[in-house]
C-alpha cells in the first residue's frame, strides 16, 4: 500500500498555482469529486487526479499546532440540552458528546469505521455475534480504568421499558452484550447485521461510565475535560492530558450556540466565533466576499421530503403520487434555493454520499409535466393541500415552486404553513401531506430501515411493501458485493417507484468556518464534517 | 397608606396565583408534550412512554400542578422536565444578567429621559424641542433587532470596536464586562428612553394646561420655576407608570435583544421553555416576571401618592 502511493502522483507535482487552487477549492468546501472533476479536465487520469486530492487533503491536515481556544457556535440549544450521550438530538448536543466521549467505533471521512476504543472488532462468519476488544490504556477523566463493565453499562441504558435512549431502536436486534473478560465484549444479534461498528460509531452509543446516572457533570474518556455547562448558556472544556491517543490540538474548546442566524453570520464575520454551524444558503456570497472566512460544505444523503400518506386521499391514489413527483424541478431545485449546496434527488433516500450502495443506474426522474398532467388526469383530483414547516432551509421555496408547476397541469395545491414548533409532534405523519427532512444515517439500510421498511414507526408516508422489508433483512446477511448491490438497486428503485416519498434534493451540510481553524473532518452525517473536528481541529495562528 | 400598601401586596398575591393557574393550562393545551418535543423526529411510542414515566408526565394535570405549587411555596422551584437540570440552577445566573442589563439601562435612562422630556417640555416647539421629538418618534417607530443588528454590522463586523456577542461571566473585569455588554445596553436604552422621554414631556404639557398653572402665569412666576416646583410634580403619577411599565419589559420583554447578541437572560429562557412545553420552567419564569411587574406597579403606586397628597384620601 505505501509502495504504491510512492509512485503516484502527489500534490507537489503539479504547479504551485494549480496546488494553491486546488487546496483553495477543497478547503472552500468542494468535494473531492468536483477538484477530481477540474483535474481530469487538464488531462490527468483518474487515479492521478484522485491521487493529487488526497495528498492535497492530507498535506492541509498535516501540520497541526497545539494551543489556543476554538470556539464553536451552534444554531440550537436550551434548557433540554444534554450531557448524557443516550438523550442527544441536537447538533450542539452531538459536538459536545464528541468532545467529553469517545465511541467503540469512529467514522473516517467516508462513513466507513475505524477501531477507537475498541482496538479491534470483529464479526463471526454469518455477521451474528460481534466481538469488540478493548483497548487497556484508556482512562476516565476521574483517572479511572476503562473496561468491559463500562461498555456493559453503557449499552444497557439502550434496553428496556425504563430507558428513554432515542436510539434505543437501532440496537434492538442485539439480544445480550456479553463481557468475556475485562477487555473483550461480545454483541449477541437476533439476526445478522453487518452495520453494527457504524450504529456503534454515532453519536448516542458514546460509553460512559459504569454507574453514572446524573450528567451534570459526568466523567468520559474523551479529549477534553467539562470545565463548565450550563444548559442553553455555554460549555467551556479544556484539554484532558493523559488521553490515550495524541490528543486534542486546541487547549481550549467554548461550545454555545447563537439562535438567530444574522447574527452567527456577523459573530463570525466580527471574528468572536471561530466556527459556526448550519449557514443560510442565501449567506453564501456574503462568506464568500469577506475575508478570513470561508464556508465548509459537504455533501451528503441528509434530505428534504414531501410525504404523502397512503392512509388517506389523494396520497392513497398512485396515479395522484406519480404526478406530483414528475412537477419537481430538481435541477433549479438545487441550483436556485439551495444556491448549488446541495445534490439532485430522485425520489429515494440513498445518493451518492452513501458510496458503493447507491444505485447509480437508476434514471433521474425529470421535470415532464406532460407525464404529470397525464397521471393528474387519470386520478381526478383538482385540489389538494399540503402543510409545510420550514423543517429544514429552502423547504418553504420548494414547496412554493411546486405549487407554481402544479397551476400549469391544473392541480390547485393549497399552501398551508404551520410553524416549526410542534411540528413533529402534531403535524408529521398526521396529516394527508406534509413535509420531512432526515439527516444522513451512517449506511445505506440504517436510512432505508428507519423511513421505508414496512413495520418503521417514522416510515413518513405510511408506505408498505413487503419485498421492502424482505430486501432490508436479506441484504443485511449477503456477503457477496455484486448480490448486495442488485439487492440495494431494487430497493431503491421499489422507494422510487412506489413510495408516496418525493424527495426532489439531498442538501450538503453548508457551515462556515475562519480561515484560522484547520483540521475540520468532512463526514457527512451531520454538521461541520459530522460533529468529528472537536479532537482534529488546531489554530494555526498560535 | 400601609393599609394601601398591605392591601396591594395581597392583590399581588392573589395576581400571582391566577396567572400561575394560567400559564399551566395555557401551556398544557399547546399541541404536543414535553417528550414530544424533546424526541422530536425520533419519538416512538415506547420510548414517550419511558420519557413520561421518568419525569412523572404520566401524572393526572392537576395533580402536577399541585406539585408544582406545593414545592414552590416551599421554596423548590423543582426540575426541568426537558434536560433534567434543576430549574433553580436554569435560573440562577439568568437571573443576575437579567438583573444587570436591566439595573443599568434603568439607572442611566431613567434620569436621561426625565431631563431629556423636561427640557423639551420647558422650551415647545423650539428647535430641542423638535430635535427631540423628531428624534424620540423615529426611535420608537424602529424595532429594537434592527437597532441592534445595525449596530453589530457597523461597530462588530465593520470596525471591530465591540464584540457582536455579549458574553459576561463572573471572572471577567470591570472593563470586559462594559465592553461584552455595551451593545446591549445601547440598544435598550435607547429603546426605552424614547418612550419615556415622549411620556414625560407629555405628562408635563398635560398639566400645564391645568387652571392652576394659568393662575401661576398670571401671578408671574417663570416658566422653569412652574415646570419644576408645580407641573412636574404633578406629573409624576403618570410619569412613574411608564417608567415602571418599561423596567418590568426590561426584565421580561427583552427576548429579542438577548437573541441577537447571545445574551443568556431570562427572557428566553421563558420562550424555550414554552417551545418544549417544560412546565415547571415556564411557570418559575411567569412567577419572576409577574412578581416584577407587581412589584414595580406597587412603588409606582407609592411614589405617585408620596408626590401628590390628593390620592392619599381617594374619595
Amino acid at each position: 500500500m505505501t509502495d504504491s502511493k510512492k509512485i503516484m502522483p502527489t500534490i507537489d507535482c503539479v504547479s504551485s498555482m494549480d496546488r494553491e487552487a486546488i487546496k483553495n477549492g477543497l478547503s472552500r468546501g468542494a468535494s473531492r469529486r468536483e477538484v477530481m472533476g477540474w483535474l481530469m479536465a487538464g488531462g490527468a487520469t483518474i487515479a492521478a487526479a484522485g491521487s493529487i486530492v488526497s495528498s492535497a487533503t492530507s498535506a492541509m491536515a498535516a501540520t497541526p499546532k497545539k494551543g489556543g481556544k476554538i470556539t464553536f457556535a451552534s444554531d440550537l440549544h436550551g434548557p433540554s440540552d444534554t450531557l448524557d450521550p443516550g438523550l442527544g438530538t441536537s447538533t450542539i448536543d452531538y459536538t459536545r458528546a464528541r468532545t467529553h466521549y469517545n465511541g467503540l467505533t469512529q467514522f473516517n471521512d467516508d462513513t466507513s469505521t475505524r477501531p477507537e476504543l475498541a482496538e479491534e472488532y470483529s464479526a463471526n462468519a454469518n455477521n451474528t455475534e460481534w466481538t469488540f476488544k478493548l483497548r487497556k490504556d484508556v482512562k476516565f477523566h476521574d483517572g479511572s480504568a476503562f473496561t468491559a463493565d463500562d461498555v456493559i453499562y453503557s449499552m444497557g441504558r439502550h434496553y428496556g421499558d425504563k430507558s428513554t435512549s432515542v436510539a434505543k431502536t437501532l440496537v434492538a436486534d442485539v439480544t445480550e452484550w456479553v463481557k468475556v473478560d475485562n477487555h473483550t465484549v461480545k454483541a449477541v444479534m437476533a439476526g445478522p447485521n453487518g452495520d453494527l461498528p457504524k450504529i456503534l460509531a454515532t453519536s448516542n452509543f458514546k460509553m460512559v461510565k459504569d454507574g453514572t446516572s446524573e450528567f451534570q457533570n459526568p466523567v468520559g474518556t474523551g479529549p477534553f475535560k467539562l470545565k463548565s455547562f450550563q444548559q442553553g448558556v455555554r460549555s467551556e472544556h479544556v484539554r484532558f492530558e493523559d488521553y490515550w491517543r495524541e490528543g486534542a490540538n486546541a487547549d481550549e474548546l467554548e461550545i454555545f450556540a447563537i439562535t438567530d442566524k444574522v447574527a452567527r453570520t456577523s459573530a463570525l464575520l466580527s471574528g468572536d466565533i471561530d466556527l459556526m454551524q448550519a449557514l443560510d444558503p442565501k449567506a453564501v456570497p456574503q462568506i464568500e466576499a469577506a475575508d478570513g472566512v470561508g464556508i465548509w460544505s459537504v455533501a451528503s444523503g441528509a434530505y428534504i421530503g414531501i410525504a404523502m400518506m397512503s392512509n388517506s386521499a389523494p396520497g392513497n391514489n398512485p396515479d395522484f403520487v406519480l404526478a406530483m413527483k414528475y412537477l419537481q424541478r430538481r435541477e433549479k431545485i438545487v441550483r436556485s434555493i439551495l444556491k448549488g449546496q446541495g445534490t439532485v434527488g430522485n425520489d429515494q433516500p440513498i445518493n451518492v454520499a452513501y458510496g458503493p450502495d447507491f444505485c447509480a443506474d437508476l434514471p433521474i426522474r425529470d421535470h415532464d409535466l406532460d407525464k404529470a398532467k397525464f397521471h393528474l388526469e387519470k386520478s381526478g383530483v383538482t385540489e389538494a393541500e399540503i402543510q409545510v414547516a420550514e423543517v429544514a432551509p429552502g423547504t418553504t421555496d420548494i414547496c412554493l415552486l411546486m405549487q407554481r408547476e402544479a397551476q400549469k397541469i391544473g392541480l390547485t395545491l393549497n399552501i398551508n404553513k404551520v410553524p416549526n414548533d410542534g411540528y413533529w409532534g402534531a403535524v408529521w405523519m398526521k396529516t394527508p401531506i406534509n413535509v420531512t427532512t432526515w439527516n444522513m444515517r451512517p449506511t445505506a439500510n440504517v436510512m432505508m430501515n428507519l423511513a421505508f421498511a414496512p413495520t418503521a414507526p417514522w416510515n413518513d408516508s405510511l408506505w408498505s411493501n413487503d419485498r421492502m422489508g424482505e430486501l432490508l433483512i436479506e441484504s443485511r446477511a449477503v456477503t457477496d458485493m455484486g448480490l448486495r448491490h442488485e439487492m440495494y438497486c431494487e430497493m431503491q428503485k421499489l422507494i422510487h417507484d412506489e413510495s408516496g416519498m418525493i424527495i426532489p434534493a439531498h442538501r450538503n451540510y453548508l457551515d462556515a468556518k475562519s480561515d484560522k481553524i484547520e483540521g475540520i473532518t468532512r463526514m457527512p452525517l451531520g454538521s461541520l464534517g459530522g460533529y468529528e473536528w472537536p479532537e482534529f481541529a488546531y489554530r494555526t495562528d498560535v | 397608606m400601609q393599609r394601601m400598601v398591605i392591601q396591594r401586596i395581597f392583590i399581588g398575591l392573589v395576581t400571582l396565583w391566577v396567572v400561575s393557574v394560567l400559564v399551566f393550562v395555557g401551556t398544557s393545551v399547546l399541541p404536543g408534550d414535553v417528550a414530544q418535543i424533546v424526541m422530536g423526529q425520533s419519538a416512538t411510542p415506547e420510548t414517550l412512554a419511558a420519557y413520561r414515566a421518568a419525569n412523572g408526565l404520566d401524572q393526572p394535570l392537576y395533580m402536577q400542578y399541585a406539585t408544582w405549587l406545593g414545592g414552590m411555596v416551599t421554596g423548590d422551584l423543582g426540575i426541568s422536565k426537558a434536560g433534567g437540570a434543576s430549574i433553580s440552577s436554569l435560573i440562577g445566573g439568568r437571573f443576575g444578567n437579567t438583573m444587570f442589563l436591566a439595573g443599568v439601562v434603568a439607572i442611566i435612562s431613567v434620569p436621561l429621559s426625565v431631563i431629556l422630556g423636561l427640557i423639551a417640555a420647558m422650551y415647545p416647539a423650539t428647535w430641542i424641542d423638535r430635535v427631540l421629538t423628531f428624534g424620540t418618534l423615529s426611535l420608537i417607530s424602529v424595532p429594537d433587532f434592527f437597532i441592534a443588528t445595525f449596530m453589530v454590522l457597523i461597530f462588530a463586523v465593520n470596525l471591530g470596536w465591540l464584540p457582536a456577542i455579549a458574553h459576561i461571566s463572573p471572572e471577567d473585569t470591570m472593563m470586559e464586562t462594559i465592553r461584552a455588554s455595551a451593545m446591549p445596553l445601547i440598544t435598550l436604552i435607547i429603546v426605552v428612553s424614547a418612550q419615556m422621554i415622549r411620556m414625560t414631556r407629555a405628562g408635563i404639557l398635560n398639566v400645564m394646561n391645568s387652571p392652576y398653572i394659568e393662575m401661576s402665569i398670571l401671578k408671574g412666576v417663570r416658566r422653569n420655576r412652574i415646570i419644576v416646583r408645580h407641573a412636574f410634580l404633578n406629573a409624576i403619577g403618570p410619569i412613574v407608570n411608564v417608567v415602571a411599565l418599561n423596567l418590568a419589559y426590561l426584565v421580561s420583554g427583552v427576548v429579542i435583544v438577548e437573541t441577537i447578541f447571545a445574551y443568556p437572560g431570562l427572557a428566553k429562557l421563558m420562550i424555550d421553555g414554552v417551545q418544549t412545553r417544560d412546565l415547571p420552567l415556564v411557570q418559575a419564569c411567569a412567577m419572576i416576571f409577574c412578581g416584577t411587574y407587581v412589584i414595580l406597579i406597587i412603588l409606582s403606586d407609592v411614589a405617585a401618592i408620596l408626590s401628590n397628597p390628593r390620592l392619599r384620601n381617594p374619595k
